[in-house]
């Protein structure tokens, strides 16, 4: 018999704000939260504005701000985003048996050294236009923080986290590009149900907001590079004149444990983990399988799982970037697996003022999924303004909705193939 | 009752060579495959040896098609990526799942269900070639110096387009998923070392809750590039004994120097004990059981009572539902970094109790060097193939054991197997750990 898996807590950073009720209600205000880009001067890049998390101070999360010096943007946002989590949850030190415990995290890497790793790659580039690994690491030596540069690894921010709050159990850092929260917690779901674990902390943190991140999704023309002086209007998930989803930032961390478990110590719960569901393209480097195999099929075992019929679903949080491909491949493959009720079922992109969190974008989704459900209330799809007939659902545009909300389903569709699908739930005793 | 889990398909691809009876062999034979770094100019690295994994075609022993799409995208895949292809394809070929052959010119009809296979992959943060920004760096300077905006107005046009994805640690299951049309759950585990147990323990859970029928788990990593050889020399992990290489990597031996930088990819093929009965599939072990642990000292630190690594061999050895003392032996991690093979030394000997004194406990980074994500399931790989001839290998230069290791370290000659349930662990250093239980069929 598997064990009820609810949410008893939630801990968010995000472009929109610096707790989950601040991003929660600019959300729903329709503000954005894209840039400027003011990380690092991309003035001359293609893209030259981003949806960044506002500035806060480590020392008001973490016991010692000396331990995260050197980690990177995004362990920073777990370590906030965590911190609020396991205050909301109630979870105090010593209220949870450490090697019971466990971390699941779709996580990113950290923030590179790109002035070092470039001026040492010029300084050992010779006349054939070939680098000798000897002269780089001649400047490299020199140049270097060790340390800074082992927090690239994307496991960090758990590692970070265990052993900010002393968690000794099994954790994980999964990256399966923009699914990777999303799938995180489908698996922590799993560790709960089966009854090897207690408590598990789970999310997403990342922040590509980096030169070669920028550079990485500009190569692929992934991103979009218009709208420059209003850059509000750049990601249009839906509309016929998308040009590509605006990169993001943030992490949103959540604590999962068994009903029973809640119960037991009074817990205030905040929704029902209910279904996951996880699947591959196997098809294109680069592109999406074009008849939504791959997220149709993530969609079908999510709802599966849950043991919902797709009539039974009152909001998608769709994954919806925003460039051109997805946005008309997961209509296509909503409507695959919702039928007639595809039209029905209000489907939005919070990505169109958020921007897209990647490793952090399912957390944060799943998010605003629990949010829809306390407030009886839709996020808008924002910058939705020509319709493009291939794109011909429910986006809730432009406006937030009052609705009826009980059961959530949220997708997350990685570059790269892996699609995940979680349905969440108003929690009925 | 738990379904029952078994390994039916084994590819290695590591500096012993290619497929995991030369792994087998050389741990067999005490060869060591360290030698000097001639993947790159090493000479300013204060380390210059690895065991690199030398002359691998990815494009080997494959069906037509799938060797023409790794031909073409061979430029797109990093060494880490072209590893996990190769360790893939050997994993299953050697599974016999009627995917198709070399002799093929096109994919066989689907005779599996192919939803129904998956894949998790232990990978890690892969550097970008130097090469890859030499030309863009050089675009990008602005008066003799490196310019963010001449990168951008003149070096990011110079970079080629798929540069992201030759990197990106999910890419390795993106590939293979598309050359054996795995369309089943997908998922990569960056977790450093432990990625590949770990990857293990998902790919046993997604079975046992009916997410799949087959699963591939792997774990794939080169540690030899000039960026992570020179970081895991700025924080004092590798051996500098550059002068005899052969002898460098010394698990648990009082003289040991440091870890050695390794890569490969091992990849299994695991399902459930009764659809591998069904298809009459050849059985190399059955997973009994595995868990994970992690530390809470710090991100560069080793628990001195080797918390993490404790926790991970209990929650394995509970899981398998046996007792210490029933243990035939144990596949360590023995990185030869000293704090880190005192802290796994305290904890596999709080996890093994009075059977520590007993239980051989064998190491093979001598022969391999560190292949990180790979690691742990090339010792899985390793016991698999050596232990059948009820003999464990001895730790290949482990000549004066750490006394203060406390376990029963197999040191010169083998030891006897006593029975067929080994314990395999790996370790993160500041991080994660990972253990399984296996009984060998």
């Amino acid at each position: 018999m598997r064990r009820r898996v609810v949410i008893t807590g939630m801990g968010s950073v995000t472009p929109l704000g610096l707790t989950v009720e601040e991003t929660w209600q600019n959300l729903l205000a329709g503000k954005s939260g894209i840039r400027p880009n003011r990380i690092f001067d991309a003035e001359t890049f293609p893209t030259t504005y981003a949806a960044q998390v506002p500035d806060f101070d480590i020392a008001r999360y973490v016991k010692n701000p000396a331990d995260y010096a050197r980690c990177g943007r995004n362990v920073r946002f777990a370590a906030a985003a965590a911190k609020m989590a396991v205050q909301d949850a109630g979870l105090a030190a010593g209220g949870f048996d450490p090697v019971r415990t466990g971390i699941y995290l779709g996580s990113g890497e950290g923030t590179l050294d790109f002035f070092t790793l470039c001026e040492s790659i010029a300084y050992g580039t010779g006349e054939d236009g070939k680098v000798s690994a000897a002269k780089f690491a001649e400047m490299g030596t020199q140049r270097y923080d060790g340390l800074r540069e082992l927090e690239q690894e994307p496991n960090m921010a758990a590692n970070h986290l265990a052993a900010e709050f002393g968690i000794a159990g099994p954790t994980y850092s999964c990256l399966t590009a923009c699914a990777a929260s999303t799938q995180a917690i489908g698996e922590a779901m799993d560790l709960l149900r089966t009854g090897e674990l207690d408590v598990v902390m789970a999310g997403g943190t990342h922040s590509m907001i980096h030169p070669l991140g920028v550079t990485g999704f500009n190569l692929l023309t992934a991103i979009a590079t218009e709208h420059k002086d209003e850059p509000w209007r750049a990601s249009r998930p839906f509309d016929k004149n998308r040009t590509g989803f605006v990169l993001g930032e943030g992490s949103t961390i959540m604590i999962l444990e068994p009903l029973e478990r809640a119960k037991a110590r009074g817990a205030r719960i905040w929704a029902e983990m209910t279904g996951f569901g996880s699947s591959a393209d196997a098809y294109r480097m680069t592109d999406i399988h074009p008849e939504g195999r791959g997220p149709a099929a993530a969609m079908r075992l999510a709802l599966a799982d849950a043991g919902v019929r797709p009539e039974e679903i009152d909001y998608i949080s769709a994954h919806g970037t925003g460039t051109a491909e997805n946005d008309k491949v997961e209509t296509l493959s909503a409507k695959l697996v919702f039928g007639p009720h595809a039209y029905k079922a209000p489907m939005s992109s919070v990505k169109s003022t958020l921007g897209h969190l990647i490793a952090a974008a399912g957390a944060t989704e799943l998010m605003t999924c629990i949010m829809a459900i306390r407030d009886q209330i839709l996020p808008p799809t924002m910058n939705l303004e020509t319709p493009d007939p291939e794109c011909d659902l429910d986006y809730v545009p432009n406006a937030a909705r009052k609705a009826k909300v009980e059961v959530c389903l949220s997708n997350s569709f990685g570059f790269g193939g892996q699609n995940d699908s979680l349905v969440v739930r108003r929690f009925v005793p | 009752m738990n379904r029952r889990i078994v390994i039916t398909g084994l590819g290695a691809v590591t500096p012993a060579g290619i497929g995991a009876p030369a792994l087998a062999a050389a741990v067999r034979e005490g060869r060591s495959a360290i030698g000097p770094i001639t993947r790159f100019d090493a000479s300013v690295h204060p380390s210059r040896i690895a065991g690199e994994v030398r002359e691998f075609d990815p494009a080997d022993g494959v069906r037509k098609d799938q060797s023409r799409y790794i031909k073409k995208m061979a430029k797109v895949m990093a060494v880490d990526i072209q590893l996990a292809v190769a360790g893939t394809n050997l994993a299953v070929l050697d599974s016999r799942l009627p995917l198709g052959d070399a002799k093929a010119s096109e994919p066989v009809l689907p005779t599996i269900d192919h939803t129904r296979l998956g894949m998790i992959f232990g990978t890690s943060f892969i550097p970008t070639e130097l090469d890859d920004l030499a030309g863009p760096v050089r675009a990008s300077h602005v008066d003799g110096r490196f310019s963010l905006k001449g990168w951008g107005s003149h070096g990011i046009p110079q970079m080629f387009p798929l540069w992201l994805l030759k990197y990106l640690p999910n890419m390795h299951a993106c590939h293979t998923g598309i050359l054996w049309d795995a369309q089943g759950p997908s998922n990569s585990l960056t977790t450093s070392d432990a990625g590949g147990l770990l990857a293990l323990d998902e790919a046993v859970r997604i079975l046992r809750r009916g997410g799949a029928d087959w699963m591939l788990a792997g774990g794939a990593e080169s540690r030899i590039n000039p960026v992570l050889v020179l970081r895991y020399c700025l924080v004092h992990r590798l051996s500098t004994a550059n002068d005899r290489p052969a002898a460098a990597c010394r698990p648990f031996d009082l003289d040991r120097t440091g870890q050695v930088s390794g890569e490969g990819a091992v990849v299994l093929l695991v399902e459930g004990a009764d659809v591998a009965e069904k298809r009459g599939a050849r059985v190399y072990a059955e997973v009994l059981g595995t868990g994970a642990g992690t530390t809470t000292a710090g991100i560069n630190a080793c628990d001195a009572d080797g918390r993490a690594v404790a926790t991970a061999a209990r929650r394995a050895i509970a899981a398998a539902g046996i007792h210490p003392s029933d243990l035939g032996a144990v596949v360590a991690h023995g990185t030869a970094f000293a704090p880190q093979d005192k802290s796994e030394a305290a904890g596999l000997r709080a996890a093994l109790g009075p059977a520590a004194g007993t239980v051989p406990v064998t190491a093979i980074k001598g022969v391999t060097g560190n292949m990180g994500a790979a690691s742990g399931l090339a010792e899985l790989a390793a016991a698999i193939l050596l232990l059948c001839d009820g003999q464990v290998p001895p730790i290949l230069n482990c000549a004066r054991p750490d006394p203060e290791a406390g376990l029963a370290l197999v040191v010169g000659k083998p030891a006897a197997l006593k029975s067929k349930v080994v314990l395999v662990t790996s370790n993160a250093i500041g991080g994660q750990a990972a253990a399984a239980v296996v009984r060998l069929i």
